[in-house]
């Protein structure tokens, strides 16, 4: 027993270091794939709520982009109100149902909640978003995550006042896309660095693709709503003996200049759920 | 007192800078300083290794809760921590009378600069690499170490300069 003592007390440096290697180990193992509670993470209050203060004094230096995005979005909502009106219009005179109202009810059930961006980190292999949103005001672990109209994430882990997003531009994520043209059906996938661009998987060398071709979100999961911006292909490979293209999207999502993001709660997934349950 | 107030403001105003001013700034997709390593590089060498080491530990984890990135900060600062004495005292004779800081001045240009060096890459790679969390870019991970490296090295090194 003395001896034990003396080891220890003559290696207690050595010791020392390999215990908290062993607690830094354990919480990098603990945290993969993803965090599982806000504590040790941006969207922890006292780092948040640091990070909120500098995010405040920073937004006055970017007002006037802030202001013309705004403006921007604003002209193209009201394009689109407008087109909706007419569309209405025509339809109430003709009183028959168009093809495309599947879209306009994919929408429906969609609760939007406006949330600011207070810690964004893009550098990482996985990186992660902070909003100011949490539990009060009704996020929930597992909602998409947009901005002005394209997809940004999803919401992971949630406390009271700010809330943890896996935004695409994660490794560990991926997000069912459909491609417009000829409605097949992949998934993203980013492979790191590089926060313009993501893979677009699981598409069969049998399909017609070419750059340029949109990619919209699938509506295959109750995440996202149907034909959500994701990106636009700007590469497309199809090596010989090769069952799967290598595409690369070019996101649509700008992740150097996200500020302001919608968090989307579908109100009718409890439904889904008990129907899947069952 | 004095000197235990210094290190701490070094401390709090690194933390700060590099939270909310350094994270949010995208150099070219590939240069990521982690200045918030110099102030535990600058701590007296005299000072208990287990109380370096518990420091370290301390301001890994609020890094990891800065960055999201839990556990990755702080196994590299406390390896830092555990490693600097040991090197310290392969470069310096009778180095525990560096009793108030590591400087250029305390322990002579070439081996604060030797140490330095050695310290803040070894620390990056470990951020780089536990952070990725695979070999897959193995060649990124070495390019960005490096470059990330040299920033925060010059910041130290002109850091060092004013206070002469």
């Amino acid at each position: 027993m003395r001896n034990l003592w003396q080891f220890i007390i003559n290696n207690i440096h050595l010791l020392l270091f390999l215990l908290l290697e062993v607690v830094a180990f354990l919480l990098i193992t603990h945290y993969q794939p993803y965090p599982k509670s806000t504590l040790i993470t941006s969207a922890n209050q006292l780092v948040a709520g640091v990070n909120e203060t500098g995010d405040n004094v920073a937004a006055y230096f970017h007002l006037r982009q802030d202001n013309d995005a705004l403006n921007s979005e604003l002209a193209n909502l009201q394009m689109q109100m407008q087109d909706l009106q007419n569309q209405l219009e025509y339809y109430q005179e003709t009183s028959a149902l168009p093809d495309s109202t599947r879209y306009h009810y994919a929408h429906l059930g969609y609760q939007v909640i406006p949330a600011k961006v207070i810690d964004l980190t893009t550098h990482q292999e996985h990186n992660y978003l902070t909003l100011n949103k949490g539990l009060r005001d009704g996020v929930q672990s597992g909602m998409g995550v947009i901005a002005n109209g394209s997809v940004v994430g999803v919401v992971n882990q949630v406390n009271d006042y700010f809330s943890l997003v896996v935004p695409i531009i994660h490794t560990n994520i991926n997000i069912s896309a459909r491609i417009h043209k000829t409605d097949q059906i992949g998934f993203t996938h980013w492979l790191g660095h590089d926060i313009r661009h993501v893979q677009l998987m699981e598409i069969g060398r049998h399909v017609l693709v070419s750059e340029g071709d949109t990619v919209l979100t699938s509506g295959i999961t109750a995440t996202f709503p149907e034909g959500l911006m994701v990106g636009v292909m700007d590469r497309v490979n199809l090596d010989e003996g090769d069952n799967y293209y290598n595409i690369r999207l070019r996101l649509t999502t700008d992740f150097h200049h996200l500020r302001y993001v919608q968090i989307l709660n579908n109100t009718l997934s409890p439904q889904l759920d008990s129907l899947y349950n069952e | 007192m004095n000197n235990i107030l210094r290190h701490s403001i070094r401390f709090i105003v690194v933390i700060l800078l590099q939270g909310l001013l350094i994270n949010n700034l995208h150099w070219l997709g590939v240069f990521h300083p982690y200045i918030y390593i110099l102030p535990l590089l600058a701590l007296p060498v005299s000072l208990p290794r287990w109380a370096e080491m518990l420091i370290g530990a301390v301001l890994g984890l609020l890094m990891d809760m800065i960055c999201s990135t839990a556990g990755v900060h702080m196994a590299a600062t406390v390896a830092v921590a555990y490693f600097r004495p040991l090197l310290i005292q392969r470069l310096v004779q009778d180095a525990q009378r560096i009793s108030t800081q590591m400087c250029s001045l305390t322990m002579g240009d070439w081996q604060f600069l030797t140490t330095l060096g050695v310290m803040i890459t070894f620390h990056h790679l470990l951020v780089f690499l536990l952070e990725a969390w695979s070999l897959q870019h193995l060649w990124w991970l070495i390019l960005t170490t490096l470059l990330s490296s040299l920033i925060t090295f010059l910041i130290g090194f002109l850091y060092d300069r004013t206070q002469r």
